[in-house]
């Protein structure tokens, strides 16, 4: 027997789902950046990288959770399509490289301050990390191809 | 006119190509998110300071200085993304009651700047004195009730297609 998934037959469902998913990983991924643009000398100077990092931490970990949370109930919708395709794949890689980074590499080099170079590097590293999540999620919608 | 402007406008080569190509239009689309992310959440991070919820171990002015040239850049930069996506389907955009909302809602951002210049963000130095604190509340309070407002119904624009015929005249 199969029940419908209500989000796939209400678009205004998916659009507010849609519109928690933005906030959320906005709000997580600006948040963490706060933290790189800390570390390559751009924006909040007059904090160090540990004091950001305390402060944005709970602010990050409740965007990706709403982020993570939203986006599952996108997947639900249609679950066949999107472990098919390729961009979404991509976008799981670089969110679950991005996610251990944040958590273990990213977080050493801000609590046990490293030389300046190696620390731009890994807030390059973040950075890239987290915008390749954001393209892959709009080139779901774009490159419909791909396991078969 | 405006329409008739705006015809025009998504017909220049520029925009027209945008339209219809396959990948710089999800490229410029998702450039807008990212600018969105990384710098949206410079203006959240003001006004939970504003707030007090935080960096309060901070001075406000510590908080608000530092980000303001780099707020400036990222609206430069969702701002130039925002128009490409825009222009290319103007006339498109011109009828579509979400994009209306969110060009209204940016006026209101406008007036929200101009209200609160002198007494908010033009002297941050002055904000710690408990005297400006309600004032200073109530503006972070508005101003993350804006910019999420402009978030959702800046996705809502997607949801409403144009017209058959359009474009391409």
């Amino acid at each position: 027997m199969w029940i419908e998934n209500p989000l796939s037959t209400s678009p205004t469902g998916f659009a507010v789902l849609e519109c928690f998913h933005i906030a959320g990983f906005a709000l997580a991924i600006g948040m963490t950046a706060l933290v790189d643009f800390r570390l390559l000398g751009i924006g909040l100077h007059k904090q160090s990288p540990v004091q950001i990092a305390r402060a944005i931490e709970w602010w990050t970990l409740g965007g990706l959770v709403v982020a993570v949370f939203s986006g599952l109930l996108i997947f639900s919708t249609d679950p066949d399509m999107y472990y098919l395709n390729w961009p979404f794949l991509i976008k799981m890689a670089c969110l679950a490289l991005a996610i251990a980074f944040n958590y273990t590499i990213h977080k050493r080099a801000i609590f046990r301050p490293w030389a300046p170079g190696a620390a731009r590097l890994v807030a390059g590293v973040s950075l890239v990390l987290w915008v390749s999540v954001i393209f892959g999620g709009i080139f779901i919608a774009v490159v419909r191809t791909g396991l078969t | 006119m405006i329409l008739a402007f705006l015809i025009w406008l998504e017909n220049l080569t520029l925009f027209s190509s945008l339209r219809s190509s396959a990948y710089a239009y999800p490229v410029v689309l998702a450039l807008h998110l990212t600018a969105i992310s990384l710098f949206g959440a410079m203006i959240v991070a003001s006004d939970l300071r504003l707030l007090g919820w935080a960096l309060s171990g901070s001075s406000i002015g510590d908080v608000l200085t530092p980000l303001r040239w780099p707020k400036r850049f990222g609206f430069l930069l969702a701002g130039t993304c925002g128009f490409l996506l825009f222009a290319s389907k103007a006339e498109e955009y011109y009828y579509n009651p979400f994009f209306r909302a969110k060009a209204l809602l940016f006026v209101l951002v406008a007036v929200h700047a101009l209200a609160f210049r002198s007494s908010v963000y033009g002297n941050p130095a002055e904000l710690d004195g408990a005297a400006q604190r309600p004032l200073a509340k109530l503006a972070a309070s508005l101003s993350l009730l804006l910019w999420l407002g402009i978030l959702c119904v800046g996705r809502g624009i997607g949801y409403v297609a144009g017209r058959p015929g359009m474009h391409y005249r």
